[in-house]
């Protein structure tokens, strides 16, 4: 498999991020500088500057924020005065005891199985593109596109309480009140969202040209 | 390796950042990067009409989806129901400010704005009254990408109304219609939005 492909940076050109408009570079040392796109006048960097130590700062928050998420009640459901708190994982307990099967399993992928996948996936990638040990570019930019993509289906479970504690508002009978997971749960959402974004997957297709570089001049 | 590229023979992919001569595309082509499969350049079919169109079409939806009860709940007699509006309302009143600001920002705030960013830019292009200022409006109109969330709370109406559905008498209203033709126009109006060819044409009347 031959991945010596020629790339922007080779040829001393940068890729705005907005407007996609190749920038050239003026010197050597403009490559760690920030760059005014010629096109929409918006400042970027040739690679979004320590953009592993961002990813892994805020993958350290989400993953902080995601235990109280689980361990406070998300919602109370109250009937005649009496309240019945739950966590994520007990209301989807609910759907099952319920035979709300499908329900339980979409509340489950994008409450537990996103965010979880979100996290543990960047720490990976993170370690895969710092080490450079079994590094598969062409699957990992896969994976990121698709955690991507998750990324914002997270925020289901927060929308939900939302709705049922504007619709379920019938005094005294019954009504729901939102519990502080929400918050802690919100902010794990945003939190791996920010992680994904800092994330430059150019940088999977860097290391591994340099290892393949590497390869070749070893075997010579 | 040589300096004197014409950056304008030449597009980078934003994925992996493979050099490539600038494909010539015809409307409905686009190009795909061969090393990580991304889509690089779009030429997409009759953008500005269909944007303008769709944009048109959600800005005239925006206020019966937001302001119109979404479902209603009946148990013991009492009736309530609740909008859009009346979600981000509940919360403020119950002290979440931080989740009643978020849930603006995701479903309101971002799909409103991008909405009319999509009207303004497609009308000025539809009418031909660019002018330089569009430059930084339509970097500006990129970075709520990734932050609009409408199609899931779409899918958050639809479990809680499975989770009322067991134990109350639930009735659907109408800005439940109005939401979900909210959704599908604001969705259409970005997809047929062309980036690539709003940029080019950009360039070519502002810059140089």
């Amino acid at each position: 498999m031959n991945l010596l492909i020629n790339t922007a940076m080779n040829n001393n050109l940068a890729l705005c991020p907005q407007c996609h408009k190749l920038n050239k570079l003026r010197s050597e040392a403009a490559k760690r500088e920030k760059i005014q796109c010629v096109r929409c006048h918006g400042l970027f960097y040739q690679r979004k500057p320590q953009s592993l130590q961002y990813t892994l700062a805020w993958n350290i928050a989400a993953l902080i924020a995601f235990i109280p998420a689980n361990l406070y009640p998300i919602m109370i459901i109250y009937s005649l005065g009496i309240g019945d708190p739950s966590t994520i994982l007990s209301g989807i307990g609910q759907f099952i005891d319920q035979g709300l099967y499908p329900i339980a399993v979409i509340i489950f992928t994008a409450s537990i199985i996103v965010p979880l996948l979100k996290i543990i996936g960047l720490f990976l990638l993170v370690y895969r593109v710092h080490t450079g040990v079994r590094l598969r570019p062409d699957k990992h930019s896969k994976f990121y596109h698709a955690l991507e993509f998750l990324g914002p289906w997270s925020m289901l479970d927060v929308f939900v309480v939302a709705l049922l504690v504007a619709v379920v508002e019938l005094g005294f009978v019954t009504s729901v009140a939102a519990g502080p997971a929400i918050n802690y749960f919100t902010l794990t959402v945003i939190f791996t969202m920010l992680a994904a974004n800092s994330f430059d997957p150019r940088l999977l297709w860097d290391k591994n040209q340099d290892k393949e570089i590497l390869k070749e001049e070893n075997d010579n | 390796m040589s300096t004197n590229i014409d950056t304008k023979q030449f597009i980078a992919c934003q994925q992996c950042d493979a050099l490539y001569g600038k494909p010539d595309l015809i409307q409905g082509q686009s190009a795909k990067c061969v090393r990580c499969g991304n889509i690089m350049a779009e030429r997409k079919v009759d953008s500005i009409e269909r944007s303008f169109h769709w944009s048109l079409a959600g800005i005239l939806l925006l206020l019966p989806a937001i302001l119109l009860p979404i479902m209603g709940v009946t148990l013991a007699g009492q009736y309530h129901h609740a909008s859009l509006l009346d979600c981000i309302v509940a919360l403020i009143d119950r002290g979440f400010f931080m989740i009643a600001t978020l849930v603006f920002l995701f479903a309101v705030a971002v799909p409103v704005v991008r909405l009319f960013g999509a009207f303004y830019i497609t009308y000025t292009f539809k009418f031909n009254k660019l002018k330089p200022s569009l430059l930084p409006f339509f970097r500006a109109f990129h970075h709520l990408d990734s932050w609009a969330m409408l199609n899931v709370f779409m899918l958050g109406i639809v479990v809680s109304m499975y989770k009322l559905l067991d134990d109350t008498e639930l009735s659907v209203n109408l800005g439940l219609l109005a939401f979900i033709l909210w959704l599908i126009s604001s969705t259409m109006a970005s997809i047929a939005l062309d980036q690539d060819y709003i940029w080019q044409e950009l360039e070519d009347e502002f810059v140089n």
